[in-house]
């Protein structure tokens, strides 16, 4: 394996087990919140706003860390109807060129979400903080999707990571 | 700009991601609009304000958490044990396993490879056709579509606006009647195969009901919960994930906290991540194509075209059909709901009505070539090929058929409670 491509495999095997502890914790902690709140709204009629806020936002954290751990093993849903019915040798071909317009439209969208969480930064309520803090998942899922799937242009299709 | 337009659907046929072909279809409906694309973000970020999203992954990891701890196991012993001294019983105990494990894992495939690889040596031990066999197999990873806590309920719910609670009761009519319809096809089939049923034994039925007592309480404790007002969605969806786990951990000791439910926890962000990305990038784009009139001048161009709403619903089964057999079920959610909401109003369609006739037309997508994903999910699990898998549902999908007539011109089936 040539340097390069061993440091772009070595990258890709810390993103995925980043990807891994991020998601994984997210929904552990989504499912605790989630509880915690039912017991105190039920038993106690007691309620935290803050508790609601980070819980709304750790399904992001799920969703873009799970969408890109899905990217791995080309997982992600699709309309196939058309690359089902054409040769296995011309879909192997399709593959990268596919794999970087979707690495391209997830920077395109890093930037648009960038732009949209600086924007919010400069108005953001003190008693909106919180929220605010929470909202970098949106850039930093967009890089995070766009980083892998770059790395994938530079892997071997045989190197998918289960 | 047309042409990118063209590009991008040719990709998307070719197998580009949804959500990449959906994005930059609303990055450049956006800049066709003359508005920043910093609205998509907006509308995504806005999906996180929704209160019942939160009840998606958990609700899923339920799902998954009962799939790993022997949960369709359980079950088709206690089916079998109710129902498989029956001629065509352990038909219908696959396809009551089926129906209600597939609730809880979303139609998401996981029912056949779970189910699938244990059922298939049965039926052949048992005499049953290998054609019928397979065939209800193919068709039974969708059963569950319409019954509480459905994932595709929750994801129309959301994207529809339409009550949840209420699509939950307006399922469980249609959802029964499917699986008698098949229950009676499967006790007609073994009699003419004589597949030998075993006596029926209320010493087994104890033993079975024993082992799965705490599985049966899970839809109890959500229908429960839900119906009687005492928890909203996403509170019985916390309780339900909560559930599983103790179950899972405590009761049957199947799962290990530090060996298994890290993967239980990366499976379900996997599966739920690659479905609620398509909405939160489709949000954008449905909005803006709102915003361009696209659903009122279709509205126009089908009221010019179609009087009625016999004539509506039978345009819609068919248009459905198609779009179930060329699309993933979230996805046609979300990219064809938006779209067709004004038209079914026109025509005075319930809401309610409108989300089980969508449902059940795309849970008929499921085995339908050439993308119905039971298919070839059945394809990988039992070594055949896809054609010979759907040759094998054709029965089922025929009754399938039937059935859908009866909910789409009956909705008295859906509504029966209101």
């Amino acid at each position: 394996m040539r340097p390069l491509e061993d440091l772009l495999f070595r990258t890709r095997l810390g993103l995925i087990q980043l990807e891994k502890i991020l998601a994984g914790l997210s929904l552990l902690l989504l499912l605790i919140i989630a509880l915690s709140q039912v017991v105190l709204r039920n038993f106690f009629e007691l309620g935290f706003a803050d508790l609601d806020v980070i819980a709304r936002h750790l399904v992001l954290f799920v969703t873009f860390m799970g969408a890109a751990l899905a990217s791995e093993g080309n997982k992600h849903i699709k309309i196939d109807c058309v690359s089902s019915a054409i040769k296995p040798r011309f879909r192997d071909r399709l593959k990268k060129p596919l794999i970087a317009i979707s690495s391209i439209v997830c920077a395109i969208f890093f930037w648009y979400a960038l732009q949209f969480w600086i924007d919010e930064s400069q108005y953001a309520p003190d008693n909106e903080q919180l929220a605010l803090y929470m909202a970098l998942i949106l850039p930093l899922g967009f890089l995070t999707l766009s980083l892998h799937f770059f790395l994938l242009v530079f892997s071997r299709d045989t190197a998918f990571i289960e | 700009m047309i042409i990118l337009l063209i590009i991008l659907i040719i990709l998307a046929l070719l197998g580009l991601p949804l959500f990449v072909a959906l994005g930059a279809g609303g990055l450049y409906a956006s800049i066709q609009s003359e508005l920043d694309p910093v609205v998509l973000i907006i509308e995504l970020y806005r999906l996180a304000s929704h209160p019942n999203l939160i009840s998606i992954p958990l609700f899923t990891f339920a799902g998954m958490t009962m799939a790993a701890g022997g949960g369709p196991q359980r079950l088709i012993k206690l089916f079998d044990a109710l129902l498989g001294w029956m001629p065509g019983g352990l038909a219908m105990a696959a396809i009551v396993s089926c129906a209600f494990f597939t609730a809880f894992t979303g139609a998401s495939g996981v029912t056949i490879i779970a189910l699938g690889g244990l059922l298939y040596p049965l039926f052949m031990q048992s005499n049953y056709s290998e054609r019928f066999s397979l065939g209800l197999l193919t068709s039974s990873g969708s059963l569950g579509l319409l019954f509480p806590p459905s994932l595709a309920i929750l994801l129309y719910g959301i994207v529809s606006g339409t009550s949840i609670d209420d699509l939950f009761l307006a399922g469980i009519v249609p959802g029964l009647i499917l699986l008698i319809m098949l229950s009676l096809y499967s006790f007609k089939s073994a009699l003419v195969w004589h597949a030998p049923p075993h006596p029926f034994s209320w010493k087994r039925l104890r033993t079975a009901a024993r082992e799965t007592i705490w599985d049966i309480f899970l839809p109890v404790l959500v229908m429960t919960g839900i119906f009687g007002g005492f928890v909203t969605v996403t509170e019985a969806a916390a309780v339900t994930a909560a559930y599983a786990l103790f179950i899972e951990t405590v009761i049957y000791r199947e799962i290990k906290l530090t060996e298994n439910l890290p993967n239980i926890l990366i499976d379900t962000a996997k599966l739920v991540g690659s479905i609620l990305i398509i909405l939160g990038v489709a949000m954008g784009l449905t909005n803006l194509l709102i915003d361009t009139q696209l659903p009122s001048r279709l509205l126009t161009f089908i009221e010019s075209h179609i009087s009625s709403q016999l004539q509506f619903l039978l345009l819609l089964n068919i248009f459905l059909l198609i779009i179930g057999a060329m699309m993933d079920i979230f996805s046609a959610i979300v990219v064809v709901v938006p779209l067709i909401m004004p038209l079914a109003l026109r025509y005075q369609i319930d809401p309610v009505h409108l989300g089980i006739i969508f449902l059940a037309n795309l849970e008929i997508g499921y085995m339908t070539p050439p993308v119905g994903i039971n298919l070839f999910i059945a394809s990988q699990r039992f070594g055949k090929t896809i054609l010979t898998l759907f040759k094998s549902a054709i029965p089922f999908l025929a009754i399938m058929l039937v059935w859908l007539l009866m909910i789409s011109y009956m909705p008295v089936l859906t509504l029966w409670w209101k």
